[in-house]
């Protein structure tokens, strides 16, 4: 879906902006190592300011479809308000001072601050993810964890043969629910005999994965394919001076971020 | 590590995590849209489903690494087939195949017998728990409510991934296109891999 969501745009696929021309894993690193910071933050402000400032970043240095992110997002703040109520009833801190009572149930304000905290790093977490999901081209992010990130050529290549039988897998399973239909094999209306249903549809996609496997290991090896360490690329992918600029601007939004406790309070 | 990993076996890896690639990211529309309603523990009964491909792999291949390097395959695939969970997915695959391989390693790669596999399961779901508290700030919920989550998590890592795991492979196992894996070669009663 990744590749769809990527080349979604009205305007294709070589769009030239600062977030597309990242190195992917330069990108990769810098994402997540706001989301580790993140996770040492119990106040309501500093992801709040992670999301806007990720939005933000999105705004300036990218051009994605916005609709297609709010349709990403939706989940997400349905997931964000389940984080908010549950961290409210099940809070292990009950301290400070009660803002809020709902008949006899009382919210203090460690409570509130905890559950707006869990809330906001669910959608500042999907928000740096979906930078990175719409920015990023998924062939691309497995060349460079290969050329940057020292990953073996043998288990970078077959991520990408995986990733390219993602259509034929698609064909077979709509294939494999067509013969099955074709036989008088009844769609299940209860979804958990649906679920239990799925089985007969899995076994013949492994089988059929297995095989495919096998084809695709016995051409690539046929091909001189070897699996060693190499260090001339077809395509290469650079590391170059949008990065570094760009990594600034990841650390000054989390430095500001993290540091809004202190000028808000 | 890999030098004794044939090309073969890590497509086979790269395959499977394509097909539950899509059963993953079926199960992860379901459980966003339910955590809305009953909040973070909504993942906990079907979180086995996401262990399952190291398990699987690990039952077909029997090579030290088998579970890590599939999970994390895995990971990387959804991130790839447009998972909006992100990046951060990686090292979740690593940490949960982690898991699982400490229950193989713990048996030596010797044994794959339900029992193991099921204990696999146990292991990845507390290797995951242990991640998901630090970045999910499961702190701040109360003991009783992290051990509930705890609890259904193992439940299911060895009831979906264990148990799930093994009718998977023995249902391919009879369809006989496992020939020239270690599981077919062990069951004949060769040395084993």
């Amino acid at each position: 879906m990744l590749s769809i969501i990527y080349c979604s745009r009205k305007d294709g696929c070589s769009v030239n902006t600062a977030l597309h021309n990242m190195n992917p894993s330069v990108k990769f690193i810098a994402v997540t190592v706001c989301m580790f910071t993140l996770a040492f933050y119990f106040n309501p402000w500093t992801p709040l300011f992670v999301w806007i400032g990720v939005l933000a970043l999105q705004l300036l240095f990218s051009r994605i479809d916005w609709k297609l992110w709010i349709l990403f997002m939706i989940p997400f703040f349905i997931m964000a308000f389940g984080y908010f109520w549950t961290t409210l009833v099940f809070a292990e801190d009950k301290s400070g001072p009660v803002v809020l009572s709902i008949w006899s149930f009382h919210i203090t304000e460690v409570q509130l601050n905890h559950a707006l905290s869990l809330s906001f790093r669910v959608l500042a977490f999907s928000g740096l993810s979906l930078l990175f999901a719409l920015t990023t081209n998924p062939v691309s992010f497995i060349l460079s964890l290969m050329q940057q990130m020292k990953l073996s050529p043998k288990i970078a290549y077959s991520i990408l043969v995986g990733y390219q039988f993602l259509p034929v897998l698609k064909d077979e399973f709509v294939q494999i629910q067509q013969a099955h239909r074709l036989r008088g094999a009844a769609q299940e209306k209860n979804v958990f005999r649906r679920l239990m249903h799925m089985r007969k549809i899995l076994l013949p996609m492994l089988a059929g994965a297995v095989r495919k496997a096998e084809r695709a290991a016995f051409a690539m090896e046929a091909r001189g394919f070897t699996g060693e360490k190499r260090n001339s690329f077809y395509k290469v992918i650079r590391v170059g001076k949008v990065d570094g600029y760009m990594v600034g601007l990841f650390m000054i939004l989390l430095v500001v971020s993290c540091t809004s406790v202190f000028y808000i309070n | 590590m890999l030098k004794s990993w044939k090309l073969k076996e890590v497509v086979l890896m790269s395959l499977f995590s394509v097909v539950f690639g899509i059963v993953y990211l079926l199960f992860l529309h379901v459980g966003n849209i339910w955590a809305g309603f009953i909040g973070p523990i909504a993942y906990e009964w079907i979180f086995g489903i996401w262990f399952i491909v190291s398990i699987i792999c690990m039952y077909i291949i029997r090579k030290p690494g088998a579970a890590v390097i599939s999970e994390t395959i895995a990971a990387a695939i959804e991130v790839l087939l447009g998972n909006a969970v992100g990046p951060r997915l990686i090292l979740a695959g690593v940490i949960q195949g982690l898991g699982a391989e400490a229950a193989f390693a713990a048996t030596r790669y010797k044994r794959f017998d339900l029992w193991v596999l099921m204990l696999a399961g146990v292991g990845a779901s507390i290797f995951s728990f242990t991640y998901g508290y630090l970045l999910g700030g499961f702190t701040v919920f109360s003991t009783g409510y992290v051990l509930l989550m705890l609890g259904i998590r193992i439940v299911s890592g060895a009831v979906l991934a264990g148990i799930g795991g093994k009718v998977v492979v023995d249902g391919l196992l009879a369809t006989g296109s496992l020939r020239g894996y270690a599981i077919t070669r062990t069951k004949k009663g060769e040395a084993s891999a």
